[in-house]
């Protein structure tokens, strides 16, 4: 097991789709905070108007929560598949599994190490806003004052879990399909479109007679569980249909049915 | 040589989802230390039958025991080596953080990595990507995580594809050299001159059936003499009165006789002494080619 942590380390570690991806997630959340920061001191536009006071450290926790759906479970989607697919259009699946580890603990090596670089991602995530959001008080003359460190803690793993769970759909469709191509596709489309219009669909249905149904999709519990963090100096949110509790559960549950539908398909099926 | 298997399989056989039986009951044997030349032409199951070997992919039915486990069973992995079809590895690292990962995963001291690079002269250019290699150095560098493990079996599939002549006359020596002492290697080809010069015992496959496997000698074998006398009916009559009717036959003008090219001597003399005129009396070995040819019903030439 720790054989496979290792190696599955050391062939991630500097790869370029990771690189990219940690560094693509942290200059979206600097231009988030430039854009508000430039809005919140010039208002008129058309848009509404951002009250400086959701940028500074304390309020960073409910900012960069937004980076986690649909943008960060789309960047994981990709990574997912392409960690997954990528061994079998590279042929590397065969390499790894005629070495001394079984699938199954080479598998788990792949799971540990992808999740610790989803947990990579939140941190960079967390410690770009925090910082920025540091830069904007003291260019604002305001005091530095942070979450309490039990918000941050829970914001980041609230984070991790929705990034881990749509990092996990793209391995599962990537062992399925065995090519990253069509399996970061299918992911996208599922999580960007498919989700939305077929939740958009059951909650009009029948006068709304099966909402309920709607509760149990990833994608409204990921919008619940990030949006559980926003404070009211963001304004009067809408009562939330789906509590942070329940949506931690169903998004713990949508993670092992992914990683276990992904060992199955790694276990069972031939190397051709 | 001790004639203990490490490769043993009974009626394996694989049948595709698609229908396809690639592999039809294989009952093949690989003793220590030998190596052992899987041939066949294109498409006649060796590559699913290494797969099979190595774990990649289930047999239908039948079994097998590669280095006293079963196939795919982590400590009978640990004793082979393997390059299955074309090597394998991430474009964006180096050969040897290659070799480092494949290492890891094996659970093998780094400095092996050293040792492999430099048996197959890829020390100098391990530190460029793998991306960026040629045919040769991958291949090279598949062999290189082939022999990692300092393995007691050694499984290689067409390892000499896509080389130029000179790549493969390297590769070549270099699997001779590996092959030396104990170390078992079950290689597989279609190219016949290699597994001439390299292999013990040869395995033939067609169609998915093995359908010979012997040593090279005896595939070989069937030598004969190739006598061209005159009158040739005279000659043919006294031919079948010293070896029988099934050991003499007419070809081009000419007579081969199935007998050892030893008794060549007796008969030339007898020949003479019975006044038949001999203009060419030659030994004739079966080329490998030919008995490939023969033995898989494939056309030479074709």
């Amino acid at each position: 097991m720790i054989a496979s942590i290792k190696a599955e380390w050391r062939k991630n570690r500097f790869r370029p789709a990771f690189l990219v991806s940690a560094g693509l997630i942290a200059g979206i959340v600097v231009l988030f905070y430039s854009a508000e920061w430039y809005q919140a001191i010039h208002p008129g536009g058309p848009r509404e108007s951002v009250s400086i006071l959701t940028l500074f450290p304390d309020q960073f926790v409910n900012n960069v929560m937004g980076a986690g759906f649909p943008l960060g479970a789309a960047m994981a989607i990709v990574l997912g598949a392409l960690i997954a697919g990528s061994e079998y259009s590279w042929g590397t699946l065969k390499t790894v599994f005629t070495q001394r580890p079984g699938r199954l603990t080479t598998l788990t090596g792949r799971v540990v190490v992808f999740q610790a670089w989803m947990a990579i991602m939140t941190v960079i995530i967390f410690a770009v806003g925090a910082g920025y959001s540091a830069v904007i008080a003291s260019a604002q003359g305001h005091a530095i004052v942070w979450p309490a460190a039990i918000d941050i803690v829970k914001g980041m793993g609230a984070l991790w879990l929705v990034l881990a769970v749509n990092g996990s759909l793209g391995m599962a469709l990537g062992a399925l399909f065995r090519q990253s191509a069509a399996a970061l596709g299918i992911g996208l489309i599922y999580v960007l479109a498919v989700q939305i219009i077929v939740v958009r669909f059951i909650a009009a249905f029948n006068g709304g007679t099966y909402k309920w149904i709607t509760n149990w999709f990833d994608g409204q519990n990921a919008t619940a569980l990030l949006s559980s963090f926003t404070s009211p100096a963001f304004g009067n949110p809408t009562p939330p249909t789906i509590g942070a509790e329940q949506a931690v559960l169903t998004l713990v549950a949508y993670l092992a049915v992914f990683i276990v539908a992904a060992a199955a398909l790694l276990r069972q099926r031939d190397v051709t | 040589m001790e004639n203990i298997t490490v490769v043993e399989t009974s009626g394996l056989s694989k049948r595709f989802g698609n229908g396809v039986l690639a592999v039809d009951s294989v009952e093949m044997s690989v003793r220590r230390g030998e190596v052992y030349g899987f041939l066949g032409p294109n498409g006649a199951g060796k590559t699913t039958t290494l797969r099979m070997l190595v774990g990649l992919i289930r047999p239908t039915s039948g079994m097998a025991t590669v280095a006293g486990h079963s196939p795919g069973d982590p400590a009978g992995l640990a004793k082979i080596g393997s390059l299955v079809e074309a090597p394998g590895f991430y474009p964006y690292l180096s050969g040897r953080e290659n070799l480092k990962v494949v290492a890891d995963f094996a659970r093998i001291n780094h400095k092996r990595v050293e040792e492999v690079l430099d048996i197959v002269e890829l020390t100098s250019r391990a530190g460029r990507k793998f991306g960026t290699y040629s045919t040769g150095m991958k291949q090279r560098l598949g062999v290189a995580a082939a022999l990692l493990k300092d393995p007691e079996l050694l499984i290689l599939d067409e390892p000499t594809s896509g080389l130029d002549p000179q790549g493969m006359a390297e590769m070549r020596k270099l699997i001779k050299d590996i092959g030396q002492g104990n170390r078992t290697v079950l290689l597989s080809s279609h190219l016949l001159p290699e597994v001439e010069q390299i292999c013990d015992r040869v395995g033939v496959i067609r169609g998915g059936k093995l359908v010979t496997q012997s040593t090279v000698q005896e595939l070989l074998g069937e030598e004969g003499v190739l006598v061209t006398a005159q009158p040739i009916d005279r000659a043919i009559e006294l031919l079948t009165g010293m070896f029988g009717a099934a050991a003499v036959s007419r070809q081009n003008g000419s007579i081969r006789l199935r007998t050892d090219p030893a008794s060549s001597l007796e008969i030339n003399s007898r020949l003479m002494a019975a006044g038949i005129g001999v203009s060419e009396l030659r030994p004739i070995e079966r080329s490998l080619e030919e008995a490939f040819f023969q033995l898989t019903g494939e056309k030479q030439g074709s």
